[in-house]
């Protein structure tokens, strides 16, 4: 019963926090697919199946906070690279510092402290 | 496309199939899109490999890219393969309350063909998986959408067992045939309802403190719906029975007097 609650709470903060991941990878430069992975799949526990990243990516181009260039490639076939526009950017600050008040108030809460 | 040896040839081709039946209606996802993230990871992935890539190298990226179906966003999935996702993996009490539901649905489908000791059966099956996925979903207090599949059986067997002891006294109330012809009818039938009326109520004061004073019992038979009824509700009910029993009780006897003198008579004729 622990290890079903403590997964269904897992998965729900990774849907989460895989996005903020993915928007903090890309920031300030030109990623393609699998370089992202490749970024996230380091973080423990953040990465379950690398294929969830790439719709991810869909959706956040769908937004308007990701756009995309094709640009040749010397390894293989042209790649798609992934950069922030600045509605990305905006998005991202803003959920970068919701992000820092929650960390901050959990911190706390775990410390003993007062809020 | 980078070199794959025929087994993993076949693989990829098998897996890239696969996602292109679950994202056939899709309405916000290129499959070519799709497609074309598929073997750029591949080929980004098994880049330094040694070539022919083997169905083993093959199969390692692809159990790490997830299943066929996890590249279908979830708003996208189907109702009726939510439901069959739920049963295969989702929580117990979910996977209960859906079959819960499925067998009441049975039950009605075998009752309105006459089959009703298999209808029977089925209803209480169905209660039985209903209170088993209420135990399973205590995790939460609020059981959201899950209580229009759990509820129904629980309703009907839960008035079943109730509704014989709380309704049968309706129709002690019900119109008998005067014994004494002589009276006048309207007044005997007030006395009568009079004094049934206390009968009643002492019979609901009587059932209602019983319920009082084993609530915890009745809470584990009756779940959820015990639970929710507040105790304090429970003191007023029965102030208002009894307060209802008394007056039937001092209406009756009133009137019971008032008629006496013409009883009296009455009873010395038929004793001459």
């Amino acid at each position: 019963m622990n290890d079903r609650f403590l997964d269904n709470w897992a998965t729900q903060l990774r849907k989460g926090m895989l996005e903020l991941g993915v928007l903090n990878a890309i920031e300030g430069t030109n990623l393609y697919g699998y370089d992202i992975v490749r970024k996230l799949r380091d973080i423990k526990g953040l990465v379950i199946s690398e294929g969830t990243i790439y719709p991810i990516l869909s959706r956040l181009k769908r937004e308007g906070f990701v756009r995309t260039t094709i640009k040749e490639s010397t390894e293989g076939p042209a790649r798609k690279y992934y950069e922030l526009t600045s509605k990305g950017e905006k998005i991202l600050s803003q959920m970068n510092d919701y992000w820092t008040d929650i960390k901050t108030g959990t911190d706390i809460l775990k410390g003993g402290k007062k809020l | 496309m980078i070199n794959l040896t025929d087994d993993a040839k076949k693989n990829l081709d098998n897996y890239l199939q696969q996602v292109r039946i679950c994202l056939k209606d899709c309405q916000t996802v290129d499959t070519d899109e799709v497609e074309q993230n598929i073997k750029e990871h591949i080929e980004s992935e098994l880049q330094g490999s040694p070539k022919p890539i083997s169905f083993d190298s093959l199969n390692d990226i692809l159990k790490k890219l997830g299943s066929p179906q996890q590249w279908l966003p979830e708003e996208e999935i189907a109702w009726w393969r939510k439901v069959i996702l739920r049963l295969r993996t989702g929580p117990e009490d979910w996977r209960l309350a859906y079959i819960s539901f499925g067998l009441l649905f049975l039950s009605v489908i075998f009752f309105i063909c006459g089959t009703v000791t298999v209808s029977l059966l089925l209803v209480l099956t169905s209660f039985c998986l209903s209170r088993a996925a209420l135990s399973a979903g205590t995790i939460r207090d609020d059981l959201g959408a899950q209580k229009c599949l759990i509820y129904p059986s629980l309703i009907i067997v839960y008035l079943t067992i109730c509704g014989f002891p709380l309704l049968w006294p309706v129709f002690l109330l019900g119109a008998n045939k005067a014994p004494w012809n002589r009276w006048d009818e309207t007044v005997y039938w007030m006395i009568a309802y009079m004094f049934k009326g206390v009968a009643v109520g002492l019979y609901y004061f009587i059932l209602v403190s019983i319920y009082k004073i084993g609530a915890k019992f009745f809470h584990i038979i009756f779940r959820p719906f015990a639970e929710k009824i507040n105790q304090k509700y429970i003191n007023w009910l029965l102030v208002i029975i009894l307060i209802l029993t008394i007056l039937c009780l001092i209406a009756g006897i009133f009137m019971f007097e008032d008629q006496n003198r013409e009883w009296y008579i009455y009873l010395s004729e038929k004793l001459r």
